[in-house]
């Protein structure tokens, strides 16, 4: 056991150190949607172009094959570096990347893995659905074989950046008769294709970037899908599965810093009592008790990092540490309000009016999105503590 | 970076188990046996180089460090073996640091009963385990670790929840101190090694409603289907795996003398003793009506954690030292 970090990584964050001071971009992520995505856009354009696209990708496709340790250590110096996170590319470096290199026929690769990289493709997802959200499987949106082709009709919700998104990851029913996992297949939709209609959905912070997305007779080649029709349960699986392992590092690590901007805060604001916030001992004590568990957060971001290189997956910590980490930024925001008093108030429909409030209401997003608490719940008490099921 | 365990440690882990269970079974709570320190105990624990196991080999230790120490906490705490195991661990380790190597190897030959003076905030002294000990150890303010002698003292006895220690209280200021130190090392592996054994006692609390909730039945089906409480024991389970990651990583933070030392220490005491707090409630919540019971262990635990909640890092004392730490850290 041991935190000290192997002379190859320590080398790594200088490099991503220096490389982030001289070219993260100067300016902040703009509000309009699509103004966001071109910024989106230009910032993978400089990654790739300065090493550092598609960390976690083998570099057989393109990527830089890093350990997962110099995955984290690149988390953080973006973060410390206040460099932006990956927004709209998110799906396609993420998700719909990695699950081609695995399941992805050699055109699907050749094509999409470097557009993916270079930030000239924005993917989105496609499989929640108004009736499908944690009981995935429930999904009804149908794709009928025709010819050499399938024609898809249904909707999907949830799609972030639907709007400029050039492609989607998109689970749909390709045989109705089959059972729930069965029957469904993994496919690339060309999101400029006919018939496909979005539909912003407002959140209650006031943003759009949301959308339920239809389907009205969309034709997608059969080229397109990804590892056979009928066996789209278990792609999705394995982008799903990716996503638990380090989507929630970029949280925990801001996390550390938002518990440091709470406690300056606390500094310098005066509660209804009179006294500063910092001098109210329950404050104090949910300070305190924050601090712990964000140390607690990396120590466990830790422990799995560490299993996922022993072993090469990630079982139910992934799920442990969501819960954990979704649950902290909650008290953390809860906390803000409680100090901010009347200012908490004070919110116009759109981030950037007040962080705070706006980080209270995002809380909600982090405890139902990717699994919700509850689900979470189910799945460390199937898979860890190998509980009975009523299921 | 590593947090796993490698096989020798592992191996640590099974044969500490192992031998807990054969020479200190929980089942001594039970039927009027005596779950205390025994002379007789202190021998066994001795003879398997416990009490020296991060003690150099020339003060008459194993000379294995922090994270062995942790790891063999962790397992008494999982087995509610005494809590004053400890004490004589840190005793030995007073003595070595203040250079008597000759009381050292005593102490880690388990010549001696050790209890803990702290300082009553009513006035006086509270000494927990008093019974056989011939010293005790006192730390205070600072990095001040003094072991000093029970002769002669006049304690006046109390009872103790936890039935595997004893209590007293009594007036401890003239007492002679044998030998002291002055060496953060002793406070830390103090915070440590209770840490340590909260997470054993909280793991151990999940295991044991974890395994009854496959079995009981309840309206036709096992009552860990139920998602009313399969989803706290899910919790119980999260409370661990973050107390022992932050545990783990405070260990390798003393074993380093690494400068964020105190901070990870206090956030894996403050982790520790929620986990074994809460857990215990939802073990014996989840139980229901046996686990309120004498015969049944549950009770034991609850009553372990909360004493080991309140020694070497109670809840206040660590929240405020975190909340104030400086962004430094």
């Amino acid at each position: 056991m041991d935190l000290n970090y192997a002379a190859a990584d320590e080398s790594f964050r200088e490099r991503a150190r220096a490389w982030l001071q001289e070219n993260a971009p100067k300016s902040p992520r703009p509000a309009e949607l699509m103004a966001a995505g071109a910024y989106d856009r230009a910032w993978q354009r400089k990654l790739h172009d300065g090493g550092f696209a598609g960390l976690n990708w083998p570099k057989a496709f393109g990527g830089r094959g890093l350990s997962v340790v110099q995955q984290m250590i690149w988390f953080e110096e973006v973060a410390r570096a206040r460099a932006p996170a990956l927004n709209s590319t998110l799906i396609g470096l993420q998700h719909g990347g990695p699950t081609l290199i695995v399941h992805g026929s050699d055109a699907q690769k050749a094509f999409h893995l470097p557009r993916i990289l270079s930030g000239e493709s924005i993917w989105c997802q496609g499989f929640s659905e108004p009736g499908a959200g944690s009981d995935l499987a429930a999904l009804r949106t149908r794709g009928t074989v025709e010819g050499d082709e399938l024609v898809v009709n249904g909707q999907k919700m949830w799609t972030s950046f639907a709007h400029f998104a050039d492609y989607q990851e998109l689970l749909v029913r390709t045989d109705p008769d089959a059972k729930r996992h069965a029957g469904l297949s993994w496919v690339i939709c060309d999101m400029k294709s006919p018939g496909i209609s979005i539909q912003p959905i407002k959140n209650m912070m006031g943003e759009t970037h949301v959308n339920m997305v239809f389907y009205d007779d969309v034709r997608i080649p059969l080229s397109n899908v990804v590892g056979g029709l009928g066996n789209g349960w278990k792609v999705a699986m394995s982008t799903l599965s990716i996503e638990r392992a380090l989507a929630f590092l970029p949280d925990q690590i801001d996390m550390l810093e938002k518990v440091e901007r709470l406690t300056e805060l606390a500094r310098r604001v005066r509660l209804e009592t009179g006294k500063l916030a910092i001098d109210d001992d329950e404050i104090r004590r949910k300070l305190g008790r924050l601090r712990a568990e964000t140390l607690a957060m990396r120590a466990m971001t830790i422990s799995n990092i560490s299993g996922l290189e022993r072993d090469g997956q990630l079982g139910p910590e992934g799920s442990i540490a969501k819960l954990f980490v979704s649950t902290g930024y909650k008290a953390l925001s809860e906390l803000a309000g409680e100090i901010l008093g009347y200012e908490f108030l004070e919110y116009g429909e759109d981030r950037t009016t007040n962080r705070w409030t706006f980080e209270f209401m995002w809380s909600w997003v982090l405890t139902i999105a990717g699994g919700s608490s509850e689900i979470q719940r189910e799945i460390i008490a199937d898979t860890l503590l190998q509980l009975p099921r009523a299921r | 970076m590593n947090l796993n365990l490698s096989a020798e440690e592992e191996q640590i882990v099974t044969s500490v188990r192992g031998a807990l269970a054969r020479i200190a079974p929980i089942s001594r709570f039970h039927r009027g046996g005596d779950a205390r320190l025994t002379g007789e105990l202190r021998a066994e624990a001795a003879a398997l180089g416990w009490f020296g196991l991060g003690l150099p080999e020339e003060a008459g230790g194993v000379g294995c460090g922090p994270i062995e120490e942790m790891l063999l906490y962790r397992e008494v705490g999982r087995g509610l073996g005494p809590v004053s195991m400890l004490y004589v661990s840190l005793a030995a380790h007073i003595a070595s640091l203040a250079g008597d190597v000759s009381l050292a190897s005593e102490l880690a030959a388990g010549v001696h009963g050790v209890a803990l003076v702290v300082d009553d905030p009513g006035g006086g002294s509270r000494i927990f385990d008093p019974d056989g000990a011939d010293y005790a150890f006192r730390l205070t303010d600072g990095d001040r670790a003094d072991l000093i002698t029970l002769k002669g003292a006049k304690l006046d006895a109390r009872h103790s929840l936890d039935k595997s220690a004893s209590m007293a209280i009594g007036d401890l200021s003239q007492a002679r101190v044998v030998v002291g130190c002055e060496d953060a090392s002793v406070r830390r592996l103090a915070q440590l090694g209770a840490a340590a054994m909260l997470v054993g006692a909280a793991e151990a609390m999940r295991d044991m409603i974890g395994e009854y909730a496959k079995l009981r039945q309840t309206f036709g089906r096992a009552i860990g289907a139920y998602q009313a409480v399969r989803h706290p024991i899910s919790d119980m389970a999260v409370r661990c795996e973050a107390a022992r990651s932050q545990l783990f990583v405070a260990a390798i933070c003393v074993r380093d003398a690494r400068a964020d030392c105190d901070l990870q220490l206090d956030a894996a005491k403050t982790l520790a003793n929620v986990a074994a707090v809460k857990n215990a409630d939802s073990n014996i919540q989840l139980h229901g009506g046996i686990a309120v019971t004498d015969e049944h262990d549950a009770h034991l635990f609850m009553k372990r954690a909360q004493t080991l909640s309140r020694l070497f890092g109670a809840e206040r004392t660590l929240l405020s030292r975190l909340a104030l730490a400086s962004a430094a850290n």
